[in-house]
């Protein structure tokens, strides 16, 4: 019989079939969650808003619950899958089993939905009582010693001695080098200048851009008949984490280009995939998405701007804001109004909305266009404006699809994509905060010792490596299912939800690693603090991602 | 002209070598492995030949384990035009490195062979010279500047103490420093292509060569640790600890 204690070097025996048996026991209690949320929310099996709104932080703890057990699934797909190839070392086995131990401690005992928000049992139903007999054995023996101190040290050591953070598992030798030339060309183009550009809030440089182009970012999603590659978002990802890593902006530069043509793939006529998709591919266009307005931000439905038509053109007026890139872009993605008798998002029609590129000293030289800087703490790079449009003139041809009133659906049908990259960018920057910790805490010696030799320090540093592992494989996941075609809304939301979480968990306590320092504007880890907060904001904030996630899974999809 | 380029996998810069604790070589289990850094620079080099009209084919060898067609393919990815891939799980030392690429040059009758000076791994900084030797070649090693001219190559040498321009009637072999050029990143345009670039697979015995190796390793350790130093209280006593303990003075 195995022995369910742990061996000296805090490993357990058979820890995959272990945590296999873990995730079949995990699925009772799903259940019951589900059940529990379900009779809370749902009238004659529908969801009823009002109920789901009253409910929500229940509603919001069991898409969390779901997450967790999502992203364990995927780490133990992912383990399997290096085991096959015999590439499953050490430390992928102890991220494993460190991922297991926590995640199951904390379904059980609270998961934070933010750093002051726990949902647990009890908020589902559960008494104790109920709690304690979906407790297995390989539920118990995975909380007690899965992610122990001996664990987290020798993660954190693997980790400082190299050369990696875990095989990222992709296991695909295309893959593999473009995260090879990715991770060089951020290392050498990005990463010296990025503290440079943030403290200075310079707009990232056109040769930067340019060499992005030539790399072939801006196309690598959009189909090869189009001037594209047709790569696919686990290809996306890769790239996306590795320039998020060195820069968020820079990362993000590639996330104005997928969303745009997504809407002009999936949404365009012909004539407009063949006039745009080839320019967005090779760079020559920079888009810009225009969709929020100063009242309007997750509730898109209530949007205000309005286009009129008169003399073949749409005139557009109204205010947008959190416009990235707006001046130095030259198409936007403009959401209106086109149908003025609608209140909700049937009377919304896509632009494609062509502008000259601003410059430093005119920002915005078209007509009927003004615009202004927001100043933001992080995230910069591309620079953040309100807009405002006052007979702004489009020519009716750019309609997206020709047709109006399709503005919402067409942009709901980028969202997995858009939320695919976004998971991405923020495993960069886990990844980032990760390594600058990291780095710090091997240098900085107190007390005789580098501060990685503290077991505070360490085990932080061991649940950076942890979690981001399971943020990326969660993130791979959602785009897999992307490239296979499969619905993957509620996969995507997850990758998101959890990506934006780790990144900013990572973010702050490789700041706390750094004390005094970290605080301070020279070091970098101040910039990666800044980048990090915004991840839980934008493309759904956490509690919209958390929302949609939960309408999905109770509203039947699952 | 064709241009052959050699490239070795190697253990990458980055990674901390740990020697095995049996001594008899480097832990490379589960190491990250990339292309020898002058074997890209040897790659780009001709690569910018291409690009400027004076190469007309550009082919790209390695030897080793099966994973070297990863180290194959990147180079097919920075703009070469096919690979060989001469399979062999038995080390290679450079006089048979040396020796199979004679052997591939007779097939591909290349005018312009150019390798990296050393491979960062063992440092040997033998094969460009061992092959040119073989076949009679001209060379020039450690090239920091490489000019054609017709049948003609000029390379610039660093040496100690400045450097030394030489001309090379062609065919002949070039070995290059780091300081020739910037290796490009490979787009990804260019990594989708490099899938469809073909890769011939080769033995020693399919070429020829014994490839026995000639020289034992009979031991590999760490360099010693340094040792901490000492304060010392005065000049007098720095000059007797100079004197008695290193003597040096």
């Amino acid at each position: 019989m195995t022995d369910i204690r742990p061996h000296d070097d805090g490993r357990l025996a058979d820890l995959l079939p272990l945590c296999s048996e873990a995730l079949r026991d995990l699925r009772p209690l799903l259940s019951r969650v589900r059940q529990g949320v379900s009779a809370l929310t749902l009238r004659d099996g529908a969801i009823d808003p009002g109920a789901l709104e009253t409910h929500q932080f229940a509603a919001h703890g069991f898409a969390w619950l779901a997450t967790y057990a999502e992203a364990l699934t995927q780490l133990l797909h992912w383990a399997e899958r290096l085991g096959e190839a015999h590439r499953l070392g050490e430390l992928e086995q102890l991220i494993l089993q460190a991922a297991f131990g926590e995640y199951l401690n904390q379904i059980f005992g609270g998961i934070p939905m933010s750093q002051m928000e726990f949902v647990r049992l009890g908020d589902f139903g559960l008494d104790d009582a109920d709690a304690a007999t979906f407790e297995t054995p390989a539920i118990a023996r995975l909380r007690r010693w899965g992610n122990s101190d001996t664990v987290r040290r020798k993660i954190a050591q693997s980790v400082a001695e190299g050369p990696d953070f875990g095989n990222p598992g992709l296991e695909d030798e295309t893959l593999d080098m473009i995260r090879e030339q990715f991770r060089r060309f951020t290392e050498e183009q990005v990463v010296p200048h990025a503290q440079g550009w943030h403290l200075k809030d310079e707009l990232i440089p056109m040769t930067v851009i340019d060499a992005m182009s030539e790399l072939g970012v801006f196309g690598l999603t959009i189909p090869e008949e189009y001037g594209g590659l047709g790569m696919g978002k686990t290809a996306m990802c890769v790239v996306t984490e590795e320039l998020s890593r060195g820069s968020l902006a820079v990362g993000s530069l590639g996330t104005r280009s997928e969303i745009a043509a997504e809407l002009i793939r999936l949404g365009g006529t012909e004539a407009q995939k063949q006039d745009y998709l080839p320019k967005l591919a090779s760079g020559e266009i920079l888009p810009t998405a225009v969709f929020t307005e100063p009242n309007t931000g997750s509730d898109l439905g209530s949007l205000k701007t309005r286009a009129v038509r008169q003399d073949g053109a749409f005139r557009v007026t109204g205010a947008k804001t959190w416009i990235t890139h707006a001046a130095r872009s030259d198409l936007m993605t403009l959401l209106v109004r086109t149908l003025p008798e609608s209140r909700d998002w049937r009377g919304l029609s896509m632009l494609l909305a062509g502008k000259p590129r601003g410059t430093d000293d005119v920002p915005f030289p078209a007509d009927g266009m003004t615009g202004s800087e927001i100043r933001v703490l992080g995230y910069r790079g591309m620079k953040e404006y309100e807009l405002g449009f006052d007979g702004f003139r489009v020519p009716e041809a750019n309609l997206l699809g020709g047709v109006e009133g399709q503005g919402f659906k067409q942009l709901m049908a980028t969202f997995e994509s858009a939320r695919i990259q976004t998971a991405a960018r923020a495993v960069g920057v886990a990844q980032s905060a990760l390594e600058t910790g990291l780095r710090y805490a091997g240098e900085r010696i107190q007390f005789g010792k580098p501060l990685s030799a503290f077991p505070r320090v360490y085990g932080k540093i061991a649940w950076m490596v942890v979690e981001t592992m399971l943020a990326r494989q969660l993130s791979y996941f959602a785009a897999r299912e992307k490239d296979g075609e499969r619905r993957c809304d509620i996969e995507a939301g997850m990758a998101k939800l959890l990506a934006a979480r780790v990144a900013w968990a990572n973010a702050d306590n490789a700041l706390q690693i750094h004390g005094g320092n970290g605080y301070a504007e020279e070091y970098p880890i101040s910039r990666i603090l800044c980048d990090a907060r915004v991840l839980n904001i934008f493309e759904g904030a956490a509690e919209i991602q958390a929302q949609v996630i939960a309408r999905g899974l109770l509203g039947g999809r699952n | 002209m064709k241009v052959l380029v050699a490239v070795k996998r190697v253990v990458d810069y980055n990674v901390k070598i740990r020697v095995k604790a049996d001594g008899t070589g480097v832990d490379t289990g589960n190491v990250k492995f990339t292309m020898n850094p002058f074997d890209e620079t040897a790659v780009e080099e001709a690569v910018r030949l291409k690009e400027a009209g004076k190469a007309t084919e550009i082919v790209v060898v390695s030897m080793g384990p099966q994973q070297a067609q990863d180290t194959i393919r990147t180079a097919l990815a920075m703009g070469a035009d096919r690979g060989i891939l001469v399979g062999s799980d038995t080390e290679l030392q450079p006089l048979a490195v040396a020796k199979l690429l004679k052997a591939i040059v007779a097939k591909e009758q290349p005018a312009l062979i150019i390798v990296g000076k050393q491979a960062i791994d063992d440092d040997s900084n033998q094969t460009g010279q061992m092959l040119a030797a073989l076949l009679g070649w001209p060379q020039g090693t450690f090239a920091s500047k490489l000019a054609i001219d017709g049948e003609r190559a000029e390379v610039t040498r660093e040496i100690d103490g400045g450097l030394e321009t030489i001309a090379l009637a062609l065919p002949a072999v070039v070995t290059v420093d780091l300081r020739l050029n910037e290796p490009r990143y490979a787009s990804l345009p260019n990594i989708m292509k490099a899938k469809k670039k073909p890769i011939d697979a080769l033995t020693p015995s399919d070429l020829g060569v014994d490839v026995t190796p000639r020289l034992i390793t009979l031991k590999v350790e760490e360099p010693s640790r340094r040792k901490a130093g000492v304060k010392v209280a005065n000049v007098a006593e720095l000059v007797s600890k100079l004197k008695n303990e290193a003597k040096v003075i």
